[in-house]
């Protein structure tokens, strides 16, 4: 058994490997971000706790359900409207100072909660809330402006006042003589 | 080094030689045994990769759908839009767009008599609130609206050029940026066909629409179509054949932008003219 006088060198070459490679997959295992990579390996090398950082990312705008919960009389008064798919959002304002108001009013009565501003002309106003007549408001949706869908609601005020035989067509306030807000349907209004 | 020469002196000639044939031969066949051993346990690993990959796409069948048959799809109604701009003033507040930038935007396509087209983009605050010269309405043939986002491809240009892997698609089919890995080396604004990406200055992050993934992931619609008044835009479920989009879908004749650069984007649009691009 010549042959096993001089194995020394192998039995060390193979402990020196065997050690650095278990070495390696320990150092591996611990580079490696826990938060890195999809556990199946399916959707690429990436963080899967971006994903998480994403979705918590904070969500301001407020829907409708949320004033709803209030504001229930609003809801049912716009349930057969031609307005039913327009969102408070677009006439009242962002809202979102008035809801926080609103949920602290809810745990501990007697909170303030501020009433509505009028609104101060702006399209991109940041007004939190506010509630307004003004015809602008009106028409920065219904301005006909070309292009349009053909069924939608399009208004050339000029026009539409003269045909209807407004009495003061000036007025700022002039929808609101015969249109509501939340309810569309041609009325008698203060 | 006389110690080393006295302990082989005693070793006849021939006996080293084949010993030292004998050493080369056997560590030859244990070195490569010892990196077949070490690479053996990489090879099974990976099968085993393989199997769990294969077992988490079964689980993804009984729980949703798997990657292939994307979740959520958006559907833009352009016969529907009237262009006044809520959508992009929800985006900016909802998402914290920086002025001058936009994830979402209206273009406005006006074909006239002679065969010219202008396109504009619709203001921030509608065409009500700016004072925009006013085209004559007689020159005109037709016009309407066009609303842009990401188009959350299938086969997204965008991921495939990100040199950190911070493009990436989240397994709702949501095309997403991982700020913490983003360089802003703008690579992916320069792949995406759809003009669809901007790098934000307040973070030096490529940015764009996510289909407001933090509102899909509470259950809330994306800011632009809770904004939408007339219900221009649909985000819905594509693999529910009973949600709003899904039927939709299922009605009318459907396009999407740049067919033919391969993308499938899951932004569908109601039946556009060819000059849409």
């Amino acid at each position: 058994m010549s042959f096993f006088r001089d194995t020394q060198h192998v039995w060390t070459l193979l402990l020196l490997i065997f050690v650095g490679g278990a070495g390696l997959v320990v150092i591996r295992h611990q580079m490696i971000p826990a938060t890195y990579g999809d556990a199946s390996g399916r959707y690429g090398p990436y963080r899967t706790a971006a994903l998480k950082e994403i979705a918590a990312r904070p969500s301001v705008l407020i829907d409708d359900s949320v004033c709803h919960q209030c504001h229930r009389e609003v809801e049912e008064e716009r349930a057969d409207s031609q307005h039913k798919s327009i969102r408070c959002i677009h006439c009242h304002g962002l809202c979102v100072e008035h809801v926080d108001q609103a949920r602290q009013a809810e745990k501990s009565p007697g909170s303030p909660i501020d009433p509505a501003q009028e609104w101060d002309g702006n399209f991109l106003t940041t007004i939190d809330l506010y509630s307004t007549r003004d015809r602008m408001m009106c028409l920065s949706c219904h301005k006909n402006v070309l292009g349009m869908p053909e069924d939608f609601c399009k208004i050339n005020l000029a026009e539409h006042l003269e045909e209807n035989e407004v009495e003061n067509p000036t007025n700022r306030n002039v929808c609101w003589q015969c249109h509501g807000g939340h309810n569309t349907e041609y009325r008698e209004l203060d | 080094m006389p110690q080393t020469s006295d302990d082989k002196g005693h070793m006849r000639e021939s006996d080293t030689a084949q010993s030292r044939r004998l050493f080369f031969s056997k560590a030859t066949t244990i070195a490569i045994g010892t990196i077949s051993l070490t690479i053996l346990p990489c090879t099974l690993g990976g099968a085993e990769d393989e199997d769990n990959a294969k077992s988490s796409d079964k689980d993804q069948d009984l729980a949703g759908p798997s990657h292939e048959q994307p979740l959520f799809g958006f559907l833009v109604d352009t016969e529907r839009c009237i262009g006044t701009g809520k959508c992009l003033m929800a985006c900016r507040l909802e998402n914290n767009v920086p002025e001058g930038f936009s994830r979402t935007w209206v273009e406005r396509y006006v074909h006239f008599k002679d065969e010219t087209i202008q396109v504009d983009t619709v203001p921030e605050t509608g065409y009500a609130g700016t004072e925009m010269p006013v085209i004559d309405a007689d020159n005109v043939k037709t016009s309407y609206f066009v609303p842009k986002l990401c188009n959350h491809c299938e086969n997204p240009p965008c991921n495939q050029v990100c040199p950190t892997h911070a493009s990436i698609t989240s397994p709702e089919g949501v095309e997403l940026i991982d700020p913490e890995l983003c360089i802003g080396c703008a690579y992916c604004v320069q792949a995406c066909p759809y003009g669809a990406r901007f790098i934000n200055p307040n973070t030096g992050n490529a940015d764009k629409c996510t289909w407001c993934y933090h509102r899909l992931m509470r259950g809330q619609q994306p800011a632009c179509v809770e904004a939408c008044p007339t219900g221009a835009r649909v985000l819905g479920r594509l693999d529910d054949p009973d949600s709003e989009i899904s039927k939709r879908l299922a009605m009318i004749p459907v396009s999407v932008l740049k067919e033919h650069l391969g993308t499938h984007p899951k932004l569908r649009y109601t039946e556009l003219p060819r000059e849409v691009t």
